[in-house]
């Protein structure tokens, strides 16, 4: 039995220091199954208190210890108790399986043991460095995260390392500033080259338009009246007949010479337009174009084909528009 | 139309549709009743310009319709002579081209092929929307584009030169009528130039015209065009509606001199051999501007009349016209700009279009 014992230990306790060394996290509860293959063994009353009391004190630190303790069992214990007696001491007290519990969670924290083992181990002097109970390491972390977590409150958002990289991008911004003013600038100007000249009305009626409006209409109630004079004497007469052409030609000449009589002597000078129209009036030519005896067949070209081709401003200023191409499209 | 190199000349890559496409699948290239070709225009830009002259330009296309391209699109690439050769099939008479070099706009008027180019400094000038957005009551019916606008020249009567060649020019921009046949209702919109001899600007509008019948109190009027119910709460009878006297606005004062008597029919309210007011509401861009510039040629040829003297012979330098042969070229003299030589080379610089300097 007793062998048996010792093999299951010997196979128990790699397992347990593999555990310990790889992860140092793990440790099987103390009521565990036996593993596959063996057989339930007995163990008697010392040996459970001493196993009990290893769960209790176990410290995944003490790795190295619990090798040497191996070889003698029992004098491992008396010494494992006079190593840790100090630190241990509250917690016999306690639950054991508690206390296990808690030291295996504790251990379970190695990272964060870390920070607080060496603030522990310099705080207990008398205990060993970077042995620590669970408590105490928790409020030990807490105290070095409160002090780091006050220290970078910082407003700068480089942070207190960069303050080099801080003015090289200040550089970078108030470049960055000037670039930017100065493309605005050119904006602005070019944006102004772009509205030369043009005028936004602000206010519609100033007298110069009013008077402007005024000639305008004057130019308008002329024509109308025209039109209208022409267009009355000759409703009652029918361009198709032969009678009734002469008759409306001699009218509207008359009408025409007469209404346009007026304006060339006012100051406003709108008779510009009618010219046009007593050009063609006085071709005495049937009112229909195609009738016409020169129709398509006047252009600029042949009208002056004795002369000099180019003769100058003056023929463009006489006639009406006949300076087009003579291609005639119908 | 298809961009094709055909011994270095390129067509020009120009896609026109006219508006009236929808209600005139055709448009006659000469008048009916006077015989005499309709004049046709393009109103186009040479070189960059600005946001605000693009406006410009569209609101001289709508003022030209319909006998123009509404929807013209030019290439940078198109040249003078793209447009040229695009104009001759299709009966285009006139061009209106507008640039822009760092002292101001200008604006050149040219009769095609090779008649006259007058070249004006645009002082001021101000687009369609601004004017509407001066107004209380921007008018703008819908119809108002079919007919071609009426042309108003005063102040014009000096007589000198160029003078003449301008009014000449205008006039032959825009289609005659004829009074005989011409119906009062197509008459919608009038283009006033004004000569100022003292400053020698001239002052570009362009109105709208609208009649009113005259002798009609205000509220029947108002009733009758506006269809809307009025408000007869304080009225005892409908008899005061109809005879009540309203006030006068001031403008009635001004209709008593612009009262013609229509000889059709026009519209609703208008009757015939009743007394209607004309009146009129600007549309339209304005503009002043400035001859400055008389060439005997299309942007080209010998100058007739400059109005800053000669100080040498600057101008956009374009291509050479067809068969203009006076031979006086137009060299920069400041050296900014960059000449166009279409004589067949095949590649042409897209930034030939250089800056035009007339000072």
């Amino acid at each position: 039995m007793a062998e048996e014992m010792q093999l299951q230990e010997s196979r128990g306790l790699p397992r347990k220091r593999k555990f310990a060394k790889k992860q140092g996290h793990k440790k099987k509860p103390k009521t565990m199954p036996p593993p596959h293959g063996q057989k339930k063994v007995k163990i008697d009353k010392k040996m459970k208190k001493l196993f009990r009391k290893r769960a209790r004190e176990y410290n995944s630190d003490d790795d190295e210890d619990e090798e040497e303790n191996e070889a003698t069992v029992p004098t491992t214990t008396n010494k494992h108790n006079g190593e840790e007696i100090d630190s241990e001491e509250p917690s016999e007290g306690e639950d054991n399986a508690e206390g296990g519990r808690k030291r295996w969670n504790k251990n379970a924290t190695d990272g964060h043991n870390e920070f607080s083992e060496d603030e522990g181990g310099e705080e207990d002097g008398v205990v060993q460095p970077g042995i620590m109970k669970f408590t105490e390491g928790v409020r030990a972390f807490k105290l070095a995260f409160k002090n780091i977590i006050n220290k970078s409150v910082s407003e700068d958002s480089l942070g207190p390392i960069l303050s080099g990289h801080k003015k090289l991008i200040a550089d970078k911004l108030a470049e960055e500033e000037a670039e930017r003013e100065t493309k605005g600038e050119a904006k602005k100007e070019k944006q102004k080259l772009a509205e030369k000249g043009h005028v936004k009305p602000a206010n519609y009626l100033v007298p110069h338009e009013k008077f402007l409006l005024s000639v305008a209409t004057k130019g308008v109630v002329k024509l109308f009246n025209a039109v209208n004079k022409a267009q009355t004497a000759q409703k009652g007469l029918d361009p198709s007949r032969n009678k009734d052409a002469k008759e409306i030609k001699k009218r509207t000449k008359a009408a025409f010479f007469s209404e346009l009589g007026k304006p060339s002597f006012t100051a406003t000078g709108t008779s510009a337009k009618a010219n046009a129209l007593t050009n063609k009036v006085e071709d005495e030519q049937p009112a229909w174009a195609p009738l016409q005896d020169n129709y398509m067949l006047t252009s600029s070209k042949l009208k002056n084909w004795d002369k000099m081709p180019d003769k100058g401003v003056s023929d463009d200023v006489g006639r009406a528009s006949e300076d087009s191409d003579s291609s005639d499209e119908d | 139309m298809r961009k094709k190199k055909h011994g270095g000349f390129r067509r020009p890559f120009v896609v026109k549709t006219n508006t009236n496409t929808k209600q005139q699948p055709h448009l006659s290239s000469v008048d009916p009743i006077t015989g005499k070709k309709i004049p046709k225009s393009f109103v186009f830009s040479r070189g960059k310009i600005p946001g605000p002259l693009k406006q410009l330009q569209m609101d001289l296309r709508k003022l030209m319709l319909p006998y123009t391209a509404l929807n013209l699109k030019e290439k940078r690439r198109n040249n003078l002579k793209d447009f040229l050769n695009v104009a001759g099939p299709m009966g285009v008479t006139h061009f209106l081209i507008l640039s822009k070099t760092a002292t101001s706009p200008y604006l050149r008027v040219a009769t095609t092929p090779q008649g006259p180019t007058l070249t004006f400094k645009i002082h001021e000038y101000s687009s369609a929307a601004d004017v509407a957005k001066s107004q209380l009551h921007p008018r703008c019916p819908k119809d108002l584009f079919t007919n071609s606008a009426l042309v108003v020249l005063s102040g014009f009567v000096s007589g000198d030169l160029p003078l003449q060649l301008t009014t000449s020019m205008f006039q032959n921009i825009f289609p005659t009528i004829d009074v005989k046949t011409v119906k009062l209702s197509s008459c919608q919109r009038i283009v006033l130039l004004n000569y100022n001899k003292d400053t020698k600007e001239i002052d570009f509008r362009h109105y709208s015209i609208r009649l009113q019948p005259v002798g009609v109190s205000r509220r029947i009027r108002k009733f009758v065009q506006n269809h809307q119910v009025p408000d007869l709460r304080n009225l005892q009878d409908v008899s005061d509606f109809v005879t009540k006297a309203g006030y006068g606005s001031e403008s009635e004062a001004d209709e008593e001199a612009a009262t013609v008597t229509l000889s059709s029919d026009i519209g609703r309210v208008n009757r015939a051999s009743m007394k209607s007011a004309v009146k009129l509401q600007e549309i339209g861009p304005r503009m002043t501007l400035q001859l400055v510039k008389v060439e005997k040629g299309l942007c080209s040829g010998e100058v007739l009349f400059s109005e800053f003297g000669k100080p040498g012979e600057k101008g956009k330098s374009d291509d050479e016209n067809d068969g203009d042969s006076e031979g006086s070229e137009d060299q920069d003299q400041d050296g900014n700009g960059s000449e166009d030589d279409e004589d067949g080379e095949g590649e042409d610089d897209e930034d030939g279009e250089g800056d035009e300097e007339l000072d």
